[in-house]
């Protein structure tokens, strides 16, 4: 099964946020986790972008691509590019795919390509 | 509520200092001590972001009252991620304001030298969303370049303009004897010659080496204390006449206009009601240019130019040493050094500095009101605060 990142639904207001909050930023009724998690759309445009050359120690490569994603539904999210010549307002679409590796741990993140 | 008044200021220089952190942090304690004269305090604050885990060390502040033989007096580290400094200040102000303590000191300290510039890239880089935006590999360099991208897009703002505002402020450190960086630099050489791409490369797209700040070592100190004490001291009357701290989302993606810097906005307000001012009334200010584009931004959303409008005021020289409001004349964190959680503690000492008349070569002339921006996060926490002279 592929897999999938969560946006979450507050369950009194409809509200959708991403990354998962204790309370809704909306309504700021819910009390318990009162969410409906909602895989993210894959699809999206490319709000921004960079590519870094100076990266955190744990990074095995030169250099990384990233940008921020309007999604399908409306929310945005980051994720890392990879995309040879990015341009602002470009379809793109992601998968879950390892962004980060640690010694004891792989992350797992969305990774965007042009659609 | 009591006034707050600024005694005594202390500073080191911000380099790479081969010193233990307490010790970076008690010089510059010494110093204002002196300067305020005085051997006794209530309370301390010491803020710094990373000495747990860059530094190995927890309890800062107890290690720093101790070494300065300030006991018994209270103590307390404050760690708020780049705007640690403000928000200590903010602290040592409610408490003299609160009538608990006539006398504060705020000392501000960071020592990233300790580790290799990775591994302080990943400390900084912990302030963001874990899940949302660290794993990814988000630095802090990374978050500005997308909002630069975002800025040129919507303002016409252009790598000129950025690399305009870290000449002025590499030039303006050279004024200032405690600051970092102390070479020269010219459009010419980061931007206009064949050799500018090999001089200034790409740290994050759109944004290169002489745009962002240096990684530092240092630490300031301030001595913050009541109307009655301040006029026993005799020291110049330097009113904290404004305070004001916001917030926004943790996640940079989750702002409904990506353009904005609401905290900045928000705390910059804040201040200025409660002092009683405009942004007009500002006659030098720090802002926290740890990225050339922030210096743009900032101007605009504390409310020095209209929105979209403060790269056209650094074009007219508006925010240069003898313009209408100088900005960061005393190299700001491009120039001066950015050990981040001193940051905020060394934006107060120079506009003591200056409001006292003793700016020398960089002196703001007939400077009264002044005004700090201290930027947490990527805009998620936020302290401005306003100064005033008192005749």
């Amino acid at each position: 099964m592929a897999r999938e990142i969560y946006a979450y639904r507050c369950q009194k207001c409809d509200t959708m946020h991403y990354p998962f909050r204790m309370v809704c930023k909306n309504c700021k009724q819910n009390d318990f986790f009162e969410f409906d998690t909602v895989p993210l759309p894959k699809d999206g445009k490319l709000l921004t972008f960079t590519r870094v050359y100076n990266l955190p120690a744990q990074y095995e490569v030169a250099t990384l691509g990233l940008g921020i994603v309007e999604l399908d539904n409306g929310l945005r999210m980051l994720g890392q590019l990879e995309i040879d010549e990015p341009r602002a307002g470009m379809a793109v679409k992601g998968n879950v795919e390892v962004v980060r590796k640690e010694t004891y741990e792989d992350f797992y993140g969305m990774v965007f390509r042009g659609a | 509520m009591r006034d707050v008044y600024v005694a005594g200021i202390g500073i080191t220089t911000f380099t790479r200092l081969e010193f233990a952190l307490s010790e970076i942090a008690s010089y510059a304690s010494m110093m204002a001590l002196k300067d305020a004269g005085i051997t006794e305090v209530d309370q301390v604050y010491v803020a710094n972001m990373g000495a747990p885990r860059v530094n190995h060390q927890t309890a800062l502040a107890s290690a720093v009252v101790d070494s300065l033989s300030l006991t018994p007096a209270g103590a307390a580290a404050i760690e708020n991620g780049p705007a640690s400094g403000g928000s200590a200040i903010k602290a040592g102000f409610q408490a003299v304001a609160s009538g608990m303590d006539d006398v504060v000191l705020v000392a501000g300290v960071e020592r990233m030298r300790e580790v290799n510039g990775l591994e302080a890239t990943d400390f900084v880089a912990t302030l963001t969303h874990p899940i949302a935006e660290y794993i990814y590999g988000v630095t802090l360099p990374a978050h500005a370049a997308m909002f630069t991208r975002l800025y040129m897009d919507k303002y016409g703002v252009t790598e000129r303009h950025l690399a305009m505002v870290g000449v002025k402020n590499q030039n303006a450190a050279l004024a200032n004897e405690w600051a970092h960086l102390q070479q020269e630099i010219s459009l010419e050489g980061i931007l206009d010659s064949p050799e500018a791409m090999t001089n200034n490369p790409y740290v994050a797209e759109p944004l290169r080496f002489f745009d962002a700040c240096p990684v530092s070592d240092g630490g300031a100190a301030i001595i913050l204390v009541s109307e009655d004490k301040a006029k026993e001291l005799g020291r110049p009357m330097i009113k904290i006449s404004g305070v004001g701290q916001a917030t926004d989302t943790h996640a940079v993606h989750e702002r409904e206009e990506p353009t904005d810097l609401l905290a900045v906005r928000k705390a910059a307000a804040d201040a200025f009601e409660m002092a009683g001012l405009t942004p007009d009334d500002v006659d030098v200010a720090e802002l926290h240019d740890a990225f050339t584009i922030l210096e743009i931004v900032e101007s605009e959303e504390v409310g020095f130019f209209p929105k979209g409008e403060g790269h056209l005021a650094l074009e007219r020289g508006d925010t240069a040493l003898g313009g209408k409001i100088p900005i960061n004349v005393g190299g700001g964190l491009k120039g001066r050094g950015h050990p981040v959680g001193a940051t905020g503690v060394a934006q107060a000492w120079e506009i003591v500095t200056q409001l006292r008349g003793d700016g020398g070569d960089r002196q703001v002339e007939d400077a009264s009101v002044g005004f700090t921006c201290n930027f947490g996060g990527f805009g998620n926490n936020v302290v401005c605060l306003t100064f005033e002279k008192e005749a």
